[in-house]
């Protein structure tokens, strides 16, 4: 990442013209804040919005977030994302009100899109820090989880997202192998994790909006309680099982293993409010064969974070490192197919 | 080539404990995290000269004993994706000789890449 402020004059005389048209106001005045911690894909900088008229008068803390130009593979564009995030909000979700929506790549050089900002930390090596669990965070992130998963496909400005097909267990296993590339057959143990997910795949069901994020590290706390659900450039139509079982997955308890649900709580605390909201049970089964899924997605996404840098297109330290984490995924994964070789067997 | 002393594994380690002990203590809050990250990089790159090609006789016999094939670590390891592949570990037993190869396969490689994490049980 450059040190270079990303709201140069240019663009921050651009924006501020494009934001008094769009907010309808006598002027917009914008500072910068500073960036916002975030993952290596998106840029998120903090900008204080003074509006002079309108009806959105005042001032706004908010976040600008912006995509670089080369993301993973089935991630977002901003503007996408924003709308997703419209919807998630229109449930009453937990989730960063979108203020603005720019499309047009012309005015910033990527779409992005203005939200509000919410208070408190997400990074999860401090969220999992409590001495007793967070049950009650835990039942939340569940009944947040159970409205999101409300949003089914028709909804109104959501047609960009693709139907997986022929299922969305077997969209996920054809769309890693492509991701993996050559990796798909060198390494035995991605290989083994794919011909699980294709033999075990289960019958197509019922798609809702996921997030395909939703994990400790994507959700803000302050003072123990939850501000936002943030993060949205994975969301897609899928097996609403799919976010359970990532919340749950091991790559994502900050080293709290013994709290399965995020590192914070146990797993039926998340499923007790997940079940309060969803109008549906928590399939046990179907969650273990979403959090085999899981591993092998985030060695996909680690495999092409490691690519970025490796290709040459974007050196980079952290993604170089990020790279070199799949042996650990593939341990977590090789020990969750052992934990539930007997819940699945095999085919005869 | 000559190969030159010291070489390129002691070079690693001398750079990394001068930058720890030297520069680590000296860098302000903003740039910690960069730094920490290249702390660990030169750690790895020097986990991965000093271990070379030791282990991979042992992991080839390994992978080589489940196909029933000899060959080296870089050759077995093609065939044994494509036995996956094509179905001959989906039964219980293959499946779990399989998997007890690849969790060796696995924590070789961690060794290199995280061994903090490894010998944490994790």
């Amino acid at each position: 990442m450059s040190g270079a402020p990303f709201l140069d004059a240019d663009r921050k005389a651009a924006l501020e013209a494009w934001l008094t048209a769009q907010a309808g106001a006598r002027r917009v005045t914008v500072t910068d804040d500073g960036r916002l911690s975030g993952g290596a894909i998106s840029l998120n900088l903090g900008v204080t919005l003074e509006i002079d008229g309108g009806p959105l008068d005042g001032t706004h803390a908010a976040v600008l977030r912006t995509g670089s130009a080369s993301g993973v593979s089935a991630s977002l564009d901003k503007a996408e994302e924003a709308a997703v995030l419209r919807l998630a909000f229109a449930t009453g979700a937990t989730v960063p009100e979108p203020l603005f929506i720019g499309a047009d790549p012309a005015l910033l050089g990527a779409p992005f899109y203005i939200m509000r900002r919410a208070r408190g930390v997400a990074a999860g090596f401090r969220v999992v820090k409590t001495e007793a669990p967070q049950r009650e965070l835990a039942r939340e992130l569940g009944r947040q989880l159970g409205r999101i998963h409300q949003v089914r496909p028709g909804a109104p400005g959501l047609e960009f997202l693709p139907l997986p097909a022929p299922s969305a267990a077997m969209q996920c296993v054809n769309d890693y192998r492509g991701w993996m590339g050559r990796f798909a057959d060198t390494d035995p143990v991605l290989a083994y994790g794919l011909r699980w997910l294709t033999v075990n795949a289960p019958e197509p069901g019922e798609l809702v909006l996921c997030h395909r994020d939703y994990r400790t590290g994507n959700y803000m706390v302050e003072n123990g309680e939850l501000t936002a659900i943030i993060d949205w450039e994975f969301a897609g139509w899928s097996d609403p099982m799919e976010d359970l079982a990532w919340f749950c997955a091991a790559c994502w308890r900050f080293g709290r293993y013994d709290r399965e649900a995020g590192g914070i709580a146990d797993r039926a605390d998340l499923y007790a409010g997940y079940e309060e909201t969803a109008g549906r049970t928590v399939d046990e089964r179907a969650v273990a064969y979403w959090e085999t899924a899981g591993y092998l997605r985030w060695a996909t996404v680690a495999l092409q974070q490691g690519m970025r840098h490796s290709s040459g297109t974007e050196p980079s330290l952290e993604l170089a490192l990020t790279g070199r984490m799949l042996p650990e995924i593939e341990l977590d994964l090789l020990r969750h197919l052992d934990a539930v070789a007997g819940m699945w067997g095999a085919k005869p | 080539m000559i190969n030159d002393e010291p070489d390129a594994r002691d070079l690693v380690a001398i750079a990394l404990r001068s930058f720890r002990e030297t520069i680590l203590p000296l860098v302000p809050a903003e740039q910690r995290f960069t730094a920490l990250m290249i702390a660990n990089a030169l750690a790895t790159a020097e986990r991965e000269l000093a271990a070379g090609a030791s282990a991979e006789p042992a992991l080839a016999a390994a992978v080589g004993g489940l196909l029933g094939e000899t060959g080296d670590l870089s050759t077995l390891a093609p065939r044994l994706c494509a036995a996956i592949g094509e179905g001959r570990f989906d039964d219980d037993e293959p499946q779990a000789a399989l998997r007890r190869v690849l969790f060796d396969l696995t924590r070789a490689r961690m060794a290199v890449s995280n061994p903090k994490l490894l010998a944490a049980g994790r």
